[in-house]
């Protein structure tokens, strides 16, 4: 299994790309697209992407996946749950990747909040954002977020709990409830989520590059999308009737199309703010 | 101490299929752990899912080790890229062999028995030298 030293961790990842025999007429010279994409928290692991978008992705542009911190088969550290742990991961990753143009970032779920808070940090490293079902933080995100893996959490660690798993749960059940159990039990995570501050119409509006955003219509966080429309200068939003906070699985034909198709428009070798700039 | 490899106990297979079988057998033995595998057959029929109950990143995995064996005649991302989520849930060890010998096969490789009268690794380096 692939992994990369960053940031004091060792993270499990892929770096995809393929197609080049298959497009003859494209310049070699030319750089592609580099896309990079964050998934979402406690069950959630790269292969999310791996199933749905990343391979076709990597048919156009070069695709780096990874598994955050205390998720899939990177490092589990005890401590170091915040949103800006998770920017300054992926910030590291992408030396250890020796990536210095802007990257194309996709976040689904929690990837979207650390995907937006990147940006906010260090925002001439990314040539667009490609939020899908984005969590980003308001007025008691963290506390929600918090109260909603305690409740999960709650139980686990219970003698009867755990032989019920033990007996009637399949390898992968057995093997998602110890690894859940580890990240609330043994790690900070809980606790930091429950004290992320919230992030601010201002810095959305901050925000200079180009915006695509998925949402279900049957999202529970659909507020999101309209916050990400209203207050992203150059926000392009899709809401995919039929569907939840799960679209990247209920509709994965319509965001594979959407953002291969954003990628490419949005891909001209230099960054794509004055793109957008220009466009609107 | 786990019990032995989940491998059909039918006579060698020496085709092609057989040959790359073997290999995605072993790997994927590798990649589950023996002890899950105790009383389970591997072949060209089982699901990765719903016989073996593969998690996504053991797919992952699988598909890693493979790419490394056989090299980058084995274009596992254009094969990925044509299916949808149910195609790959789906997926036997029968579509995986058959990929891996449509992607390596060529007339000289197995003319001149190069896989058969070698070795594992010098089959690997057959595959990835083209």
């Amino acid at each position: 299994m692939p992994h990369l030293d960053a940031n004091g961790l060792r993270f499990h990842m892929q770096a995809l790309r393929a197609g080049d025999a298959d497009d003859p007429e494209r310049d070699p010279t030319t750089p592609r697209a580099k896309v990079v994409m964050i998934h979402g928290l406690v069950v959630d692991n790269l292969s999310s992407y791996y199933y749905t978008i990343a391979n076709p992705m990597a048919l156009v542009a070069d695709t780096y996946l990874y598994d955050l911190r205390g998720h899939g088969r990177s490092d589990m550290p005890k401590t170091g749950y915040t949103v800006v742990n998770h920017v300054a991961d992926l910030r590291s990753l992408l030396g250890a990747w020796d990536i210095d143009e802007p990257v194309h970032l996709v976040g689904s779920s929690f990837g979207g909040a650390i995907a937006l808070a990147f940006t906010r940090l260090f925002p001439e490293k990314v040539a667009s954002l490609i939020l899908i079902e984005a969590h980003f933080a308001n007025e008691g995100w963290g506390e929600y977020m918090a109260g909603t893996l305690a409740l999960a959490a709650f139980g686990l660690d219970e003698d009867v709990v755990q032989e019920w798993i033990a007996e009637n749960g399949t390898r992968k059940l057995n093997r998602l409830a110890r690894h859940s159990e580890r990240l609330f039990l043994e790690t900070s995570m809980i606790d930091d989520l429950n004290q992320e501050q919230p992030m601010s119409h201002r810095v959305l509006e901050a925000i200079e590059c180009p915006a695509l955003a998925i949402y279900g219509d049957g999202s529970d966080i659909l507020d999101r999308a309209h916050d990400l429309e209203d207050h992203i200068p150059h926000c392009e939003l899709h809401i995919v009737p039929d569907c939840t906070h799960s679209v990247l699985f209920e509709a994965t034909p319509f965001v594979r199309e959407t953002v291969l198709d954003w990628v490419t428009r949005h891909h001209a070798g230099v960054p794509t703010a004055a793109a957008a700039q220009a466009a609107s | 101490m786990p019990g032995p490899l989940p491998i059909a106990d039918a006579a060698p297979d020496v085709t092609p299929q057989g040959d790359v079988l073997e290999v995605v057998q072993r790997m994927l033995v590798d990649v589950i752990g023996p002890e899950y595998l105790i009383g389970l057959t591997i072949d060209l029929d089982t699901s990765f899912d719903a016989d073996l109950e593969l998690e996504s990143l053991e797919f992952v995995a699988l598909a890693e080790r493979l790419l490394e064996y056989y090299g980058e005649a084995v274009d596992f991302v254009a094969w990925l890229a044509t299916m949808e989520l149910d195609d790959i849930i789906a997926l036997t060890v029968g579509d995986l062999v058959t990929f891996i010998v449509t992607s390596t096969s060529t007339p000289d490789r197995y003319r001149f028995g190069l896989v058969h009268e070698g070795s594992e690794s010098e089959s690997a380096s057959t595959a990835t030298a083209r």
